[in-house]
């Protein structure tokens, strides 16, 4: 195969090792791009190649890979993103998790497809990489700052023409879902991958390039592209729906489908749903629109408070969990709440998710879960003892799964694999039930969206509340995630673009023939390589489940899910199936 | 999104099934609607108007946009315009082959046959695409003067008072351009056309 010039991707990438402060570029194999394309696909394989399975999250064995795609930095709308991935703390499997704003669209300018960082520094540091320099950097008066804080030091330092990723006092106090911020308002939110950071007591990583990825047909992507963004126009979610609400627009659309879990899913529907609508936060808190990267849609929401505090979000997922989860119908509170989530670093879902569950406890007599529903003062107080584990927070910043094990009565966490459940009640959409029970990471509604044809109709509805076909779905739609992780995009397009579209546009970019057989065979391939990383590290077919609340007939859609898989019946793939796939694993499970 | 009323459903439902019946529509395609007061009933995007269920009507606001604007068909943006620039209380839209078949060849359908001459007069085509605010500005502007309008490639929008009366405009497109269409092939095999007297 003919590498002669090469389009799309850049051909080099970063490691770091912390430990003994050395840093190197590399040349990237191209093979390997081809295979697992980038972003979340390089990450995991890398992962796989360095990191044995039985490693623990938080050492210095353990590996953080930043990684951008063959998209990113495209004219191509919402190529602004990247992916992280390390095994995590909260679930002790393989971890992704995809940010926008604009720092993998800096990173990819600066000339790396990836960062791979290694060891374990002794002191707080800092990563500094411009075209021509990089260099770790002491972080020391970093350290113990909020995200926010800790963006206007560096960009006072540096200037704003960096962008860059950091953690808040909860990953550096390791809380097991302390997230990565990657620019105002974007997260890779969930996994504790800040923590992680905060492990290696890497505080940040400042980047700015001005270079650009070579494009191989800049023509035929200028042509493509008029019709691409002449259908996001057109598709109303995208440009109607998000553009106008953002994705609190699913507040009262998924409230009225008795989906909106409320008081940690005990129910399916919230009375106050109505005051931390779309529509009320529209109303109340809003300031204006936020895009990432070349992104015509607009989704990110400026709020600011009758107090005066100002900040993003809430989004949709966060209303839920910080709302209608806690019995806090009040928009105002919940932004409130969010914001210092955000300033400290801190996963919304996980800590709402867990925050309930503490709830839960403390009705049914706990006496060290001193919290009510709705007590939206009490919550504001702990997400401070979470970061800081103090208190209860202690045991709040251990996520729900261990929390709730540690007060004995594991029945009121709602998690799968130690990843608390996003907000769509699984009892009235049966095949996010499967996505959730079968996803890599854990609960997780990006890895195939079943909402979108369960509910919304994109791009036909099926019966929520039927089993039929849903394990092909699911399979299809985590195959199409894992590459869109990895081309890197956003999940919205999904709304509105398919793998035909991709395949073409990857194509004019690369130069290279891609197809949409090929493209959902890349897909597969690292859905089935995070799949055995996981039956390694000791997640296996009995972590496919759901939490004992829920009443979805799961089993039989599982077993019909290994089938279409091509997987042993007990979930781990067959020689034959990890054979097709490229994949060279020795031993089996 | 409140719950449909039973009458308001069961009168979409009624209409939706007899269009999919016709075969004017493929399996997801179409949409129709009903006005009341300052809101509209709207089947869902999606949806089969071949077997509506209860769940399959939204409904809308006719003054602003609304969170569950995401659920209804991709073609609220024109029933929410025509509603706006005309007094129609009910909307169709549908894809009759033979109407969309000749809106290749023609910017207006003028029926041949009696029925759509005096009834019809003329069904206007206009462009857009669908779901743009384009379309909606096009479609309306046209049924403030006509009963039904010819959406380019794409489809048929009829509206009325009654939803009975809308149906029947979308019936007589249909109708006039399979005259149309048969006339002109019978032209083509060298029969001579005698075109009514009084016509």
């Amino acid at each position: 195969m003919g590498w002669l010039v090469l389009n799309g991707w850049m051909g080099k990438c970063l490691t770091v090792n912390l430990s003994t402060k050395t840093l190197k570029t590399l040349d990237v194999d191209k093979e390997l791009l081809l295979s697992f394309m980038g972003g979340r696909g390089l990450g995991v394989k890398l992962l796989w190649d360095l990191v044995p399975p039985s490693t623990k999250p938080f050492s210095e064995e353990n590996i953080l890979v930043f990684a951008v795609g063959p998209l990113t930095s495209t004219p191509i709308p919402t190529t602004g993103r990247f992916s992280i991935v390390s095994k995590s703390p909260l679930t002790g499997g393989i971890f992704y998790s995809s940010c926008g704003g604009f720092f993998g669209f800096k990173l990819k300018n600066v000339g790396f497809d990836y960062i791979l960082v290694e060891g374990r520094s002794s002191t707080p540091i800092y990563l500094y990489i411009d075209d021509k320099n990089f260099e770790l950097r002491d972080a020391s008066h970093l350290w113990g700052k909020t995200t926010k804080e800790t963006f206007k030091i560096l960009e006072e330092d540096l200037g704003k023409d960096f962008s860059f990723v950091c953690i808040g006092p909860a990953g550096e106090n390791l809380v097991r879902y302390a997230c990565v911020m990657g620019g105002y308002g974007n997260f890779a939110g969930r996994g504790g991958l800040g923590a992680v950071m905060g492990f290696k007591r890497l505080k940040a990583i400042a980047v700015k390039g001005t270079g650009k990825p070579k494009i191989a047909d800049e023509e035929g992507l200028a042509k493509a592209l008029k019709n691409f963004r002449d259908r996001i126009s057109w598709n109303p979610v995208l440009d109607k729906a998000l553009a106008y609400y953002g994705t609190s627009a699913l507040v009262n659309v998924i409230n009225e489908h008795r989906i909106l879990p409320t008081k940690n899913f005990q129910l399916n529907r919230f009375e106050d749903a109505e005051n931390i609508s779309g529509e009320t936060l529209k109303e109340k808190i809003f300031v204006r629109r936020r895009s990432c990267y070349n992104c015509p849609v607009g989704c990110k929401r400026m709020t600011k408070t009758g107090s005066g505090r100002e900040g993003e979000g809430p989004e949709f997922e966060t209303l839920a969990s910080l709302g209608s989860m806690l019995l806090i119908g009040d928009v105002e509170a919940v932004a409130e709440i969010n914001y210092l989530c955000n300033d400290l670093g801190l996963d919304t879902i996980s800590f709402g998710g867990t925050v309930a569950c503490a709830m839960e406890l403390s009705e049914k007599g706990l006496p060290d879960a001193r919290v009510k529903w709705g007590d939206a003062e009490t919550v504001k107080r702990l997400v401070v003892d979470t970061a800081y584990r103090r208190g209860l927070g202690r045991w709040l910043a251990e996520g729900s799964k261990i929390f709730s094990e540690k007060f004995g009565f594991a029945e009121a966490s709602m998690n799968v694999k130690g990843l608390e459940l996003p907000m769509y009640h699984p009892d009235g959409v049966f095949g996010q039930a499967l996505a959730y029970a079968t996803s890599n990471r854990g609960a997780c509604h990006l890895n195939a969206y079943l909402i979108s044809v369960e509910v919304l109709g994109y791009p036909y509805l099926m019966d929520r509340f039927s089993p039929v076909n849903k394990p092909s779905i699911v399979v299809y739609m985590q195959n199409l995630a894992a590459v869109m992780d990895s081309m890197v995009v956003c999940k919205f397009l999904g709304f509105e673009f398919d793998e035909e579209t991709f395949a073409n546009l990857l194509t004019l970019v690369t130069g290279k023939t891609f197809t949409q057989e090929s493209l959902i065979t890349i897909g597969e391939r690292i859905w089935n390589l995070e799949r055995v990383f996981n039956f390694k590290a000791g997640l296996g077919w009995e972590t496919d489940r759901l939490p004992s609340r829920f009443k979805v007939p799961l089993q039989p859609m599982l077993k019909e899910y290994y089938r279409v898989r091509g997987w042993k019946p007990n979930g781990y793939p067959t020689k034959n199936k990890l054979k097709s796939l490229g994949l060279n694993v020795e031993d089996e499970c | 999104m409140l719950k449909v009323p039973k009458e308001v459903y069961e009168e979409l439902k009624d209409y939706c099934l007899r269009i999919a019946r016709r075969g004017y529509v493929t399996a997801h395609g179409g949409n129709a609607s009903i006005k009341s007061g300052n809101l509209m009933w709207i089947t869902r995007h999606a949806s089969s108007l071949e077997n509506l269920k209860p769940e399959d009507v939204i409904q809308v606001s006719l003054e602003k946009p609304s969170s569950f604007d995401v659920l209804a068909s991709l073609e609220t943006i024109v029933h929410r315009q025509i509603y706006l620039e005309t007094p129609n209380l009910a909307v169709l839209h549908a894809h009759p082959p033979i109407s969309v078949a000749l809106s290749f060849f023609m910017d207006e359908m003028i029926p041949i046959d009696t029925e759509g001459y005096y009834v019809l007069k003329k069904v206007p085509v206009v462009e857009g695409q669908p779901g743009s605010l384009e379309l909606a500005k096009n479609v309306a502007i046209a049924l403030k003067s006509y009963y039904a309008v010819i959406v380019r490639a794409h489809g048929v929008f009829a509206a009325a008072k009654y939803m009975d009366i809308a149906y029947q405009y979308l019936c007589m497109v249909e109708h006039s351009a399979e005259i149309l269409w048969l006339t002109e092939v019978l032209k083509k095999s060298g029969l001579t056309l005698h075109k009514p007297k009084k016509f």
